[in-house]
């Protein structure tokens, strides 16, 4: 009989994932719910640009093993539209961005891309 | 020689000895001691003069003992030194004095100090005052006490001063007055005749060097009635209060033609205390009655002292914090949220358009 995870270990399990988040997975989920909300794509390559420009990495490696673990722990979908990988913020991912909101764990920054 | 040390300390020395040692943090206040020998000034290391006092802060006179201890430490032996124990520079610089006699080695009878120290009254003085007394108390007396390095002790309480409402100069003359009652007692034995027993100097040195409290007084001695009675109804109101005693000494003055043997009652009651007193029996003609002066060494732990102090302290401090209460408004209770105030916080920072986004995508 396959074991069923209880509401209180759901929790338990989202806080965890939660308290993994880093400042780059806090912005991918902040800016790709930005985007959504004007209707834009936001894609790997506009992500990759916005931490190179606010020096927080400057490998593209480092900006796909992010999103990619956004995406295995469902807070992100990766969608291939146009030759582009373009990102979409899941309603946990969402849930997830409100909880980093409330508890100002990282401060706000503006995406190059978004700000145009 | 006498030394007086702080403000209240060269006030009783100098009233005791015209040439008294007179030490001070502030100029100011040894040149307004009247009467007194030598003035030291201890240094503060004050940028603009010492014209300030220690301002009941016990570590300022403490420092201000580095300055003069070499001095202090050669001018106390075999003398007798005054000082508070509520204000700043006595307290901090006897501090420093009790602190080197605990460290000695040995110090011979004739090189002990006399101390003779001022207390304040608990119930309405500064609270500064008894937490500098309870600190004094409990730390460099206890310490010197346990050494067995200094000499009698006498601990005068400013009780009657306030009780009576005494001014300071008449209260500064009873308790010089009531000392030399009890330091006149070899003197006595040198000019009365003498009846029975005998207390020379050399007795009276040696039984003030001895490391104890000393509580003396005198009265008219009644012989029909009991000894006990009369010294219970006779303590020194100026001094604390005598525990049992380990040591005594008396003089009994008798009137010219008075009986000699009045004394062995009051033997027989140190006796059964397991106290053998020093004594003598003199006729001394100017009086009309007998007239005893007792001296009672003992032994409270300061610890004891230090906790009926601690009482007081603490009932002061209780006081204070009514009162503070009772001056100022009482304050609101604050029932904070912290959920909604993280809300608002999300929305000053201009946030919430965000989770309005999500709200609006059906993804919240």
């Amino acid at each position: 009989m396959s074991e069923k995870l209880s509401s209180h270990e759901s929790q338990e399990l989202f806080e965890a994932q939660l308290s993994r988040l880093g400042e780059a997975h806090y912005l991918v989920l902040l800016w790709s719910a930005k985007s959504e909300g004007k209707a834009w794509k936001y894609n790997l390559t506009n992500f990759f640009d916005d931490l190179k420009h606010l020096g927080i990495t400057r490998t593209k490696q480092t900006a796909v093993a992010v999103i990619e673990a956004m995406a295995s722990l469902c807070f992100i979908e990766l969608r291939d539209e146009s030759n582009r990988k373009n990102i979409y913020i899941t309603k946990y991912g969402a849930k997830a961005l409100a909880r980093l909101l409330e508890a100002r764990r990282y401060e706000s920054k503006a995406s190059a891309y978004l700000e145009v | 020689m006498t030394l007086g040390i702080g403000g209240a300390g060269c006030k009783l020395a100098a009233l005791l000895d015209d040439s008294a040692v007179l030490v001070n943090v502030s100029e100011t206040e040894l040149a307004k001691v009247p009467g007194g020998g030598r003035r030291i000034l201890a240094s503060l290391h004050a940028g603009k003069g010492q014209f300030k006092g220690s301002r009941k802060d016990r570590r300022l006179g403490l420092d201000a003992y580095l300055s003069v201890k070499r001095e202090l430490l050669s001018l106390i032996k075999g003398n007798m030194v005054f000082s508070s124990t509520g204000g700043g520079t006595g307290n901090g610089i006897v501090s420093g004095i009790l602190g080197d006699l605990t460290d000695e080695e040995d110090i011979s009878t004739e090189d002990k100090t006399f101390f003779a120290f001022l207390l304040p009254y608990a119930k309405l003085e500064s609270s500064e005052f008894i937490s500098n007394t309870s600190e004094f108390l409990a730390g460099p007396l206890a310490g010197a006490i346990d050494s067995g390095n200094t000499g009698n002790i006498v601990l005068f309480s400013n009780r009657v001063k306030f009780e009576k409402r005494l001014s300071e100069q008449k209260f500064n003359q009873m308790l010089i007055e009531s000392l030399k009652v009890f330091l006149a007692i070899p003197d006595k034995n040198d000019q009365f005749r003498l009846l029975d027993g005998h207390i020379d100097h050399e007795d009276f040195a040696l039984f003030s060097s001895k490391p104890y409290f000393n509580h003396f007084t005198y009265f008219d001695y009644n012989p029909e009635q009991s000894f006990e009675k009369q010294l219970t109804q006779n303590c020194n109101p100026l001094l604390l209060a005598p525990e049992a005693p380990i040591e005594a000494l008396f003089l009994l003055e008798v009137p010219a033609g008075g009986d000699p043997t009045m004394f062995y009652s009051i033997v027989e009651y140190f006796t059964d205390k397991k106290v053998s007193p020093i004594y003598s029996v003199v006729e001394n003609p100017s009086l009309k009655a007998p007239f005893i002066t007792v001296s009672l060494l003992y032994s409270r732990k300061p610890a004891e002292l230090v906790n009926d102090f601690n009482i007081i302290a603490e009932n002061h401090a209780q006081a204070k914090v009514q009162k503070s209460l009772d001056q100022y408004v009482s304050l609101a209770r604050l029932e904070v949220n912290m959920a909604n105030k993280a809300r608002e916080e999300v929305k000053l920072r201009g946030e919430e358009d965000v989770l309005a986004i999500l709200k609006r995508l059906g993804k919240l």
